[in-house]
């Protein structure tokens, strides 16, 4: 089963995504902040993170990056923001992202973005 | 309800708190950034969430919320109070939507108007050069038409209903019905007329305005608005409304293009290859980006690992070999250029025209943008604490079960005593025993550990204040500074729950009744600022709660006047009492000072209802006021209600315990200091005269009270209310403390008792309830 990594502080919106992916058949973990998403990255490399802008601890875009400088099979990640605008996209691929979702995300949209990034024909 | 809404709530409850307090501290710091972060980070994660479901008026109203923190955390609008005052406005918009979802289980009101005014007047805060609002995807489009707009006002789990009507060729109205306030005067039966439209195939009622209080309540203004949806003729309908044509608005509605489930079938694939074609043109983006630094080949290998899904995901398997040798040569030359030419070979049919974009829009981006942007997610510090949410009935199964331990492992020292003297192995019986305190300790221990699970602080209810004195004290015209002291102090939840209610209560009173207007301060002499002091503080093992101010406190006459009106005492006792006896006739039921009943403090329920509120969990309220200088209440709480400590006293061979909260003392009383007065026994105890009850007598039991050998008969001076009461018990013993568990089924209707408690030896204990026994 893939496994795939939903960071975000909200839990609302842990919940959200966790409930639309396990729908889905996906395996799924959630971390609250960039520095638990590492930790957990780092025992046990996901196929995909969905990653939140805005948090506490750290962002983000410093997960990403951080993330990227691991020696680690390096998973495809999208990340989730509010903004719109082409200099917030450029930002978050500058950091590592492999695609960028604005929030609030239709469920199949995002299953499809998802499955296209994993890599499954049924998408 | 759905855990989905459930968890919003429950999170948007919290961050709702944070965002009161956060003003509330900004009131006092204006120029804290980081409370300044904090504080939009909070909007704006409740904003997002709140996008998750289909709440519009409540998105609406903090998506402006959000905007304007944004502006203010960039200083382009400085803050202020009509700033905060605006937004704790909207927040509890925000917070009255969430209980109205929670009521109605994810139904919001529409509210719109509501929700509009709200938004507008936070949007007029920020200006005119900023008021453009973008809500790009989210499920409020501001700038849609009508006819969005009205499917938006339409539950969506209705959407498919109405889509058939209309696919099968009816027309489908959506009719908003707003009957005037005054509309009963004119004949109007605005239910009746909402029932009885015809064609309805779905209807909703709401509030048009936030309820009042019921005190507040005009049962004569109506607030009720319909929404509803009617395949009937437009002339049926006109014809139903002939008589109300303002207050009713229809629009016929069209069915929506783009969404229909049968159409989203068709194009799946086409969207499919759009989304595809859309990665790739992002992975080619990517690839085109300068190499900055160390995160260069773990972004150049995610790509390739996106690369190789969109392959898989098209039907290209065969050519991930090709990929992998394409990676391993960017890899090698820490270049993205090979990996690009490879994929644009791979997904030739996809991507006609990749164009490599990135470098010139990146440079194209001014930095002083990009500076903004960025600081607008700066991480912050204050990180989540590491907590978690447990359902109280789990905690309160622990705490049964420990409390069964605690019993059980009370039987291990009567075993011990088995062993010793029924069989004779000692060496047995002090192997138990070590083993008991083993076993003992680490009981203790988890009950305390449990109980801690329970404890939390004041600052729980604490936290209301700052707002309510804020709100309360302008309303009325007064100046009060508020000064909160030992918020961390714990206790169990269920006190503090209990607490609230009479907390606000007392600080209500204080503020409408205690405080003087300013001006009336100044001419007393006092600063014009009234100062309010809460604190909280744990003595040995009570919480206790002080509530301070520095008003114009309770005058004695006034409240022996008002009892003797109200019948409460007769002429005789008022002319005995002390001043500060009089003062605490306020305490008596039925009795409240104020002249007329405010809409603040005076909803009916006077200090009689705070005494009775605290007393069910066992605390006491003490009360002191001096004239002219001010008012103190003291409440006194137990930590804890899950052990109550008693005392066991022996009577005709059984064993009662009494609550140790009511006993004074125990005393022994030689027979000869008995007097029978008027038929009751009484002694004089220390110069006072405290009549006896004999425990055997009231429980029902024939044996007379029995005496020691110096013929002293042993009394439990117990304290009733303000009531001291001796009673004669057979012999006193140890006390305990004990897991009292209400008496349940046919034996609940004993009111002498307050319940039992199972003894370590397996014996019931009835634990007496001295209050209803006398």
């Amino acid at each position: 089963m893939k496994r795939i990594l939903i960071v975000d502080d909200a839990a609302t919106v842990r919940m959200f995504h966790r409930a639309i992916l396990e729908q889905a058949g996906y395996e799924v973990d959630e971390a609250v902040n960039g520095i638990e998403a590492l930790e957990k990255a780092l025992l046990d490399p996901f196929d995909l993170y969905l990653v939140d802008v805005n948090m506490p601890k750290q962002d983000g875009f410093g997960f990403l990056r951080a993330l990227r400088e691991q020696d680690l099979q390096q998973a495809p990640a999208i990340m989730i923001s509010t903004e719109a605008e082409s200099a917030d996209q450029m930002q978050a691929f500058e950091a590592g992202a492999n695609a960028y979702m604005i929030k609030p995300c239709k469920p199949e949209v995002l299953l499809m973005n998802v499955r296209l990034l994993i890599g499954e024909i049924n998408a | 309800m759905n855990p989905l809404l459930e968890q919003f709530l429950s999170e948007g409850r919290d961050f709702l708190q944070g965002i009161g307090e956060k003003l509330m501290a900004l009131e006092k710091a204006p120029d804290d950034a980081s409370l300044m972060t904090e504080l939009f980070r909070l909007v704006h994660t409740l904003k997002g969430n709140s996008g998750l479901f289909d709440f519009p008026a409540m998105t609406l109203v903090l998506h402006a919320a959000e905007d304007l923190m944004d502006d203010v955390r960039s200083s382009k609008v400085s803050y202020s109070q009509t700033l905060a005052d605006r937004l704790l406005d909207a927040m509890d918009f925000v917070s009255m939507q969430c209980d109205e979802i929670e009521a109605s289980e994810g139904i919001a009101s529409p509210h719109s108007d509501h929700a509009r005014q709200l938004a507008e007047s936070l949007r007029a805060l920020r200006g005119q050069g900023t008021a453009t609002v973008q809500a790009p995807e989210s499920a409020v489009s501001v700038s849609a038409g009508a006819d969005m707009s009205a499917w938006d006002r339409i539950p969506t789990d209705q959407h498919a209903l109405l889509e058939d009507a209309l696919r099968s060729g009816m027309s489908v109205y959506l009719i908003e019905y707003l009957p005037d306030d005054n509309c009963f005067f004119s004949g109007e039966d605005p239910l009746f007329q909402a029932i009885q439209t015809p064609g309805v195939i779905w209807r909703t009622a709401f509030a048009r305005h936030p309820w009042p209080e019921l005190a507040k309540m005009d049962a004569y203004a109506c607030n009720l608005g319909f929404l509803m949806a009617s395949t009937a003729a437009r002339a049926d309908l006109d014809e139903h409304y002939r008589y109300m044509p303002d207050t009713v608005k229809m629009i016929a509605l069209q069915a929506r293009a783009s969404v229909s489930q049968a159409t989203a079938v068709v194009t799946l694939d086409a969207v499919r290859e759009q989304a595809l074609r859309q990665i790739l043109d992002v992975q080619a983006r990517i690839l085109a980006l300068p190499v900055l630094n160390e995160s260069h080949l773990g972004r150049l290998r995610a790509v390739s690992n996106t690369l190789a899904g969109c392959l898989r995901a098209s039907g290209r398997e065969g050519e991930l070999g090709a990929l992998m040798a394409a990676t391993q040569r960017a890899i090698d030359e820490t270049s993205g250029d090979v990996l690009l030419t490879g994929m644009h070979r791979l997904f030739a049919d996809l991507l006609p025209d990749i164009v490599p974009i990135a470098q010139s829009t990146l440079d194209a981006a001014p930095d002083a943008d990009q500076e903004v942007r960025f600081g607008r997610r700066a991480e912050d510090s204050s990180g989540a604490s590491r907590s978690l949410k447990v359902d109280q009935v789990k905690v309160d199964r622990l705490m049964n079960l420990i409390g069964e331990i605690v019993v059980a492992k009370n039987a291990l020292p009567y075993l011990a005593a088995r062993a010793e003297n029924q069989f004779g192995v000692r060496e047995l019986a002090r192997e138990i025993k070590s083993q008991y305190q083993v076993i003992n300790r680490i009981a203790e221990e988890m009950q305390d550990a449990i109980m801690q699970v329970r404890m939390m602080p004041v600052s729980f209810i604490f936290q209301r204040f700052p707002r309510l004195v804020r709100d309360i004290s302008r309303k009325l015209g007064k100046d009060v500074h508020l000064v909160l002291e030992g918020e961390e102090t714990e206790a169990d939840k269920n006190i503090i729950e209990s607490l609230g209610d009479p907390l606000v209560h007392i600080v209500r009173n204080s503020l409408d009744h205690g405080f003087e207007l300013p001006d009336v301060r100044k001419a007393a002499g006092k600063p014009a600022a009234g100062t309010l002091t809460i604190r909280a503080r744990q003595e040995s093992d009570r919480a206790v709660i002080e509530i301070i101010d520095d008003g114009k406190g309770i005058d004695p006459e006034v409240v022996k006047r008002k009892a003797l009106e109200k019948g409460l005492i007769d002429e005789a006792a008022l002319t005995r009492l002390s001043d500060q006896e009089a003062v605490n006739l306020v305490f008596a039921p039925g009795f409240s000072t104020a002249e007329a009943i405010s809409d603040l403090s005076g909803r009916g329920v006077g200090m009689d209802v705070v005494r009775a509120a605290i007393e069910r969990v066992n605390g006491a309220v003490a009360l002191e006021s001096v004239k002219g200088q001010g008012t103190r209440i003291r409440l006194s709480l137990p930590l804890s209600m899950a052990v109550t400590t008693v005392m066991i006293v022996e009577s005709d061979n059984q064993l009662f315990g009494v609550p140790m909260e009511c006993v004074v003392e125990t005393v022994r009383v030689p027979s000869a200091d008995i007097r029978t007065i008027k038929k009751s026994m009484t002694t004089v105890l220390r110069g006072r005269i405290v009549p006896l009850r004999s425990i055997n007598r009231l429980l029902g039991l024939d044996a007379p009270p029995l005496t020691n050998e110096q013929d002293e008969y042993a009394v439990l001076i117990v304290r009733l209310g303000d009531e001291i009461l001796g009673l004669l018990v057979d012999d006193f013993r140890e006390t305990m403390g004990i897991i009292l568990k209400p008496l349940s089924g046919v034996l609940a209707g004993l009111a002498g008792y307050s319940g039992s408690a199972l003894m370590g030896d397996g014996t019931v204990l009835m634990v007496l309830n001295a209050k209803e026994l006398i």
